[in-house]
């Protein structure tokens, strides 16, 4: 457990640059837009009969704005979510390659710490640390934005911070958002897996090998499947192999695969987007497509420990 | 004694050329061993072998455990330092400072920072910023600091210059090396260690081809410096090598008769490099 613990901090050292700044970069710019956007907007010289306008919001449409506000205030940090598919992406695929080409693989070897628990160390970072932190970065943004707003409002004559800190979808939702974690390690397995097994066994051009081959493999089913009228579902391949073993780790991308029903009708027209977002993740762990590819993901896991145990440096 | 590393035979093929070709050899507890070669005889790839680094066949026993199957127990009792700076770039000494105490259950951290506070490493400097020499002190501050049976150097000091190679076999011989440690050594510098040594290990073309104590050595090999009437006496006996130092033919004899020798000339006990220079000279032919 405590050579787990300095395994990771020593993943966070190597790797501050990319699964903590990254981030951090991204949500500046984020906030700097939507300031600037307030800020520098037309909205403070919208005028009515030569007045400016002051809104008061009272009553039910109080509550809605606010809740409403509770919900969606983490899309602004939408596109720092967007990019956590990029960062596991890449952290994976050098995980195990780095170290053999700098060659400080013999130092890490010369220490006793085995390739079972190096491995998990990466696989951790890349399921667990890294979408925490970027979920946390995320969740700071939304908050700096609803706030705000809140001001935003005052200023036109609406005090909405005390609608807005009484609703509980404010907590929820970030809530719910770490609460769909364990659906995203699932559907990123096989991706973590085949990167981090491609990076154990590659020699160089890693990148290459972990695209082109499932990309190539697809062109030659297509190619066999059109040419040579061999009865293959290259569609198939496509969509249940290659996308899965490249596009797994990007958040949401089991919507994607598995089509889930979002169900608008039962949410009795609240706006809890959160909740149907969550039940829905939750609901693709009945499809066996999951399990299966969680399953060749522990598998390709297994085989990046044993060609840690036997690569040598590059 | 007990032996602290037993090797039987290792074979090891990189493609067509063997780098492995069957080297048996024993390294008794205690000892400073050399390991001496030419480029591309082996050396890296035994010290390999003996770290659980690299894959081979044979048999090899070091502190009771095979490194092919035990190498993290293994690296309990053996610690290493690569010709190479091996630390990684972005590592700052701190960090390496925790890690080690992290994950190492022999390491003392007060060793480590005294001897770090003698250099001029400071806690938050990263490895990408030091030159050679510091990155092999940071190496050596780390190492010094367990408790290790096995101390596995392969050309520790190439690329120093002679400052800190000096300081590094002093802090070695003064501050590291005690009777329950063990260090095996390749070098090429070998005039540098040549008298730290206490065993000599030969290594040519995959295979030991010298194994003895100093002792034995400097007992078996003698080196005459011939005066002019007795040089063809002398070849009769046959030298393992001949070289002119001041006009004067000196040769180098394995296992003659010293007091025959002793009419020839004035008696030398070779330096290891006359040594090394006289066994591989068909080494590269």
């Amino acid at each position: 457990m405590k050579t787990m613990k300095w395994l990771l901090k020593r993943e966070m050292w190597e790797n501050k640059g990319m699964l903590l700044w990254t981030p951090i970069v991204i949500a500046g710019a984020v906030i700097t837009l939507i300031f600037t956007g307030l800020i520098f907007g037309k909205v403070e010289h919208m005028q009515l009969y030569g007045q400016p306008i002051s809104v008061t919001i009272e009553g039910t449409a109080r509550m809605k704005i606010a809740e409403a506000m509770a919900e969606l205030y983490v899309t602004a940090g939408m596109p720092i979510l967007m990019i956590l598919g990029l960062l596991v992406f890449f952290y994976c695929l050098n995980a195990l390659h780095d170290e053999r080409r700098d060659r400080s693989l013999l130092f890490w070897k010369s220490l006793p710490v085995s390739d079972t628990t190096t491995v998990l160390s990466k696989l951790v970072t890349a399921v667990v640390v890294a979408p925490l932190i970027t979920l946390a970065v995320a969740v700071a943004v939304g908050l700096l934005v609803v706030l705000a707003a809140c001001v935003f409002l005052l200023l036109h004559g609406t005090n909405m911070f005390g609608a807005l800190l009484s609703t509980p979808q404010l907590y929820l939702t970030p809530l719910r958002l770490v609460g769909v974690l364990p659906v995203y390690i699932l559907w990123a397995l096989p991706t973590v897996g085949w990167l981090l097994m491609v990076s154990s066994m590659a020699r160089s051009k890693v990148f290459l090998w972990a695209v082109g081959t499932p990309i190539i493999s697809t062109l030659l089913l297509v190619w066999a499947q059109k040419m040579l009228h061999f009865s293959l579902d290259s569609l198939w391949f496509a969509s249940h192999i290659s996308a899965r073993i490249l596009l797994g780790v990007v958040p949401g991308s089991w919507i994607g695969f598995e089509r889930p029903v979002l169900d608008l009708t039962s949410n009795e027209r609240s706006l809890a987007v959160s909740k149907l977002i969550f039940d829905a993740s939750w609901s693709t762990l009945g499809s066996p497509s999951v399990w299966i590819g969680a399953a060749a993901g522990v598998a390709m896991i297994a085989i990046a420990i044993y060609m840690r145990r036997r690569r040598e440096e590059v | 004694m007990s032996a602290l590393i037993t090797a039987g035979n290792l074979r090891k093929q990189y493609g067509k050329q063997a780098a492995l070709d069957g080297v048996s050899f024993t390294v008794e507890s205690g000892r400073i061993v050399g390991l001496i070669g030419p480029n591309g005889s082996g050396k890296t790839t035994t010290l390999k072998a003996i770290l659980g680094l690299t894959q081979f066949q044979g048999e090899l026993s070091v502190l009771g455990m095979d490194p092919r199957q035990q190498r993290e127990a293994l690296m309990n009792e053996v610690c290493f330092i690569a010709d190479v700076a091996i630390l990684p770039r972005w590592l700052k000494v701190k960090d390496a400072i925790d890690f080690v105490e992290g994950v190492h259950p022999r390491f003392n951290r007060a060793k480590a920072e005294k001897y770090i506070a003698n250099t001029k490493l400071t806690p938050n400097m990263k490895v990408k910023a030091m030159s050679k020499g510091m990155v092999v002190q940071l190496h050596l501050a780390l190492v010094m600091a367990i408790d290790a049976k096995l101390l596995v150097l392969d050309e520790p000091t190439l690329g120093l210059d002679i400052l800190y190679r000096k300081q590094f076999y002093q802090n070695l011989l003064e501050d590291y090396f005690d009777e329950n440690k063990t260090i095996l050594i390749t070098t090429h510098q070998i005039e540098e260690v040549e008298h730290i040594l206490t065993d000599l290990l030969f290594i040519e073309n995959g295979k030991i081809s010298l194994a003895a104590t100093m002792d034995e050595v400097s007992e078996r090999f003698t080196e005459v410096m011939v005066e002019p009437q007795f040089v063809a006496a002398a070849n009769a006996l046959q030298p393992l090598s001949q070289r002119t130092v001041f006009g004067k033919p000196v040769m180098l004899f394995d296992g003659a008769n010293r007091e025959q020798l002793s009419n020839f000339g004035e008696l030398r006990t070779p330096s290891v490099a006359d040594l090394f220079v006289a066994t591989m000279k068909g080494s590269y032919a």
